[in-house]
């Protein structure tokens, strides 16, 4: 398995303006990872309109139900900043991270963002990040 | 044995009576809303299947209408239908049901039905008060005949012994009810019945609505209809083709004034839920609806007098009834049963009764806004006051039917929550529905505060709520699907939020769970 977050999952400046759009944007580097199939983001679309994954502090974590497992086949993360606020059911949302979650491997990861963006510092720093590689660096050891 | 001995001790202070009888309320409301869905259900089946129900009335009427109506002439039908087991059996013992658990879980809604059903059978009438004082009760003497043992049963057999004491206690409880409380509400009901008709015979009619109302809301409103004005009525309007007596119960008015204040300027789920209730109420007929309403805050009653008497003087002035029962009570079936001549005077009766209510209940429930918004904080009852929050922010959202029927079993909470929250908190879990992100996220971030509070002995997870278990202390979700969590796990303490990363009530957590520690 490689690492779940590479450079080139990460997109500094997302262009979707809906969340549909940002789904469809998350499962597109997804389904190019080669870790879920194409049928992943359709799961994903389901899982949104179940309850929105809005989580706070501008983010947004789309992924698949439980019903759509077996399009996962391994685990990975896409991460989209946008540079307007996307509208995502009355909450703002500059943070779109896709997840794909395999045999709960993404469960560490998964912490780990979550402690990051419980940090409002952290959170501040991750929007005035220029780089996909500061990124990374916030991010930190996300990969370890 | 009543129910408010049942329920947490009020904070201290000297809004203790107050504070209690809001609990009391809440208490009342709590067994009454998460069974609305029956209510309807009963309620469709009424209108539908009844003699002078909507099939009927267009002549659909073969064997099986009468069956399920169960109102059939031919001596080879079974006769029983629906609509009488329903709200005579079905009715009370989901009341009882739902009492019951908030006291003891499953176990006391299993001795509640049982010694509900004394009271059933020991009366003619619907037991709707009988199941609310009976229910909760049983539930609370089988609570303390537990007690009695707790600990005390060689291993292996706790199960004979629960299935016996339950079933014992259960039996006696139950001729105990037939014996006691049935004829007592059968008097109560009998005593207004009375009051009425004699109101009825010295030509004192608005004032029968200072009887009738409060009758009512005590679910007494179909023994007072039939056992009164239904016989009187129908003598009338076959001497005058048309019987004011009609419309003294039946009139929508009064309780659509309430509802209509709930809606405008409740707080919480009484809020969030009235314009549903409206809905049932004014047009489909069922009454019942409203009356938890008033249960939630006694004072209400009044309003429902002034606006019962304003309607009943406005048919006296007018001169104005219906030609037949209004049955059931919904603006379309009393626009319907009334002669044209009466026609004005009928709806005249029904707006000025709903204003006259309308306005009443709005100052009552404007005057103690604050004050309720204070007794949901202060209550420390966080699953309630969540609601409340979750309903503030859905205010721009239509409230359906649906939302009543969601939003039911939040009420019902905050009474069985008290039961558990003495022992100290060991298991939080964030569930969400498929447990692969949001849980996790959350989990993770609770774990952290509690880890920073220095708060070891309390492990936090994440879960799907298919796998939810109802052993664990606190469960935290979405909002969305807050529900969903608590039928799953009915004991646990609910807390929903809207943002997992930095939601304020983390620390209120973090704050129950050091007190628990600590106690």
């Amino acid at each position: 398995m490689g690492k779940v977050l590479e450079l080139p999952q990460i997109n500094l400046h997302g262009t979707a303006a809906t969340p549909a759009e940002a789904i469809d944007e998350a499962g597109r580097i997804l389904v190019a990872t080669g870790a879920v199939t194409a049928e992943y983001p359709r799961y994903m679309h389901d899982r949104e309109v179940l309850v929105s994954t809005y989580m706070g502090n501008f983010l947004a974590i789309p992924h698949g139900t439980n019903e759509g497992k077996d399009t996962v086949l391994e685990s990975a993360l896409s991460f989209v900043r946008y540079d307007e606020p996307i509208d995502w059911g009355g909450n703002p949302v500059r943070f779109v991270v896709g997840i794909a979650g395999k045999d709960g491997g993404h469960m560490d990861v998964l912490s780990r963002i979550a402690l990051i963006f419980s940090d409002e510092e952290q959170v501040d720093r991750l929007l005035v990040a220029e780089t996909p590689e500061e990124v990374l660096d916030i991010l930190g050891d996300v990969n370890a | 044995m009543t129910t408010s001995s049942v329920l947490a001790p009020p904070p201290a202070g000297s809004s203790k009576a107050r504070v209690g009888v809001q609990k009391f309320g809440t208490f009342v409301s709590g067994m009454v809303l998460p069974n609305i869905a029956a209510f309807i259900a009963w309620g469709l089946i009424t209108a539908l299947f009844i003699q002078t129900g909507w099939l009927s009335l267009f002549h659909i009427d073969p064997v099986w209408v009468q069956q399920l109506g169960g109102w059939s002439t031919d001596p080879k039908v079974v006769n029983t239908g629906l609509v009488g087991p329903i709200i005579t059996y079905l009715l009370p013992l989901l009341i009882a049901n739902t009492g019951g658990r908030m006291v003891y879980g499953v176990r006391g809604g299993v001795i509640a039905v049982i010694a509900t059903m004394g009271v059933i059978v020991g009366s003619g009438i619907p037991m709707f008060l009988g199941a609310m004082i009976v229910g909760p009760g049983a539930a609370w003497i089988i609570k303390q005949v537990d007690r009695i043992w707790e600990g005390k049963i060689r291993p292996g057999f706790e199960m004979l012994v629960d299935n016996f004491s339950g079933g014992i206690v259960g039996a006696a409880l139950a001729v105990f009810a037939f014996f006691l409380i049935a004829p007592a509400v059968t008097g109560l009901s009998n005593a207004l019945e009375g009051v009425v008709n004699w109101l009825v015979k010295v030509h004192l009619l608005p004032l029968a609505s200072l009887f009738v109302e409060p009758g009512k809301i005590l679910f007494l409103n179909n023994a007072i209809n039939h056992g009164v004005f239904t016989p009187l009525g129908l003598i009338q309007s076959q001497q005058t083709g048309k019987s004011i007596l009609f419309l003294i119960e039946a009139n929508p008015g009064p309780g659509v004034g309430i509802l209509l204040a709930y809606a405008v300027f409740g707080v919480g789920l009484l809020r969030a839920s009235a314009p549903g209730a409206i809905l049932i109420q004014f047009v489909g007929g069922i009454h019942e609806i409203y009356f938890p309403y008033v249960l939630a805050k006694p004072i209400l009653v009044i309003a429902a007098i002034a606006g019962g008497a304003t309607g009943v003087l406005t048919n006296v002035l007018f001169n104005s009834g219906l030609r037949s029962p209004a049955s059931p009570g919904s603006i379309i079936a009393v626009i319907a049963a009334a002669p044209l001549s009466s026609l004005p005077g009928v709806l005249c009766s029904v707006v000025f009764a709903a204003a006259v209510s309308f306005l009443i209940s709005a100052a009552f429930i404007r005057g103690s806004r604050k004050r309720d918004l204070a007794a949901i904080e202060l209550s420390g009852d966080v699953a309630l006051s969540n609601a409340v929050a979750a309903n503030a922010s859905n205010k721009g959202k239509d409230s359906r039917v649906g939302d009543l029927l969601g939003t039911g079993g939040l009420s019902a909470a905050p009474a069985a929550v008290k039961v558990e929250t003495d022992q100290p908190i060991r298991t939080i879990v964030f569930a969400c529905d498929a447990g692969m992100g949001s849980s996790a996220m959350g989990a993770t971030v609770v774990r952290n505060k509690l880890k920073k509070a220095g708060l070891a002995d309390v492990t936090v997870t994440n879960q799907a709520i298919a796998n939810l278990t109802d052993d664990v202390d606190i469960v935290i979700t979405q909002s969305q699907l807050t529900d969903r969590a608590k039928q799953k796990a009915p004991h646990a303490q609910h807390i929903s939020v809207d943002n997992f990363m930095a939601s304020p009530k983390y620390d209120d957590v973090v704050a129950e769970v050091r007190a628990s520690q600590g106690a």
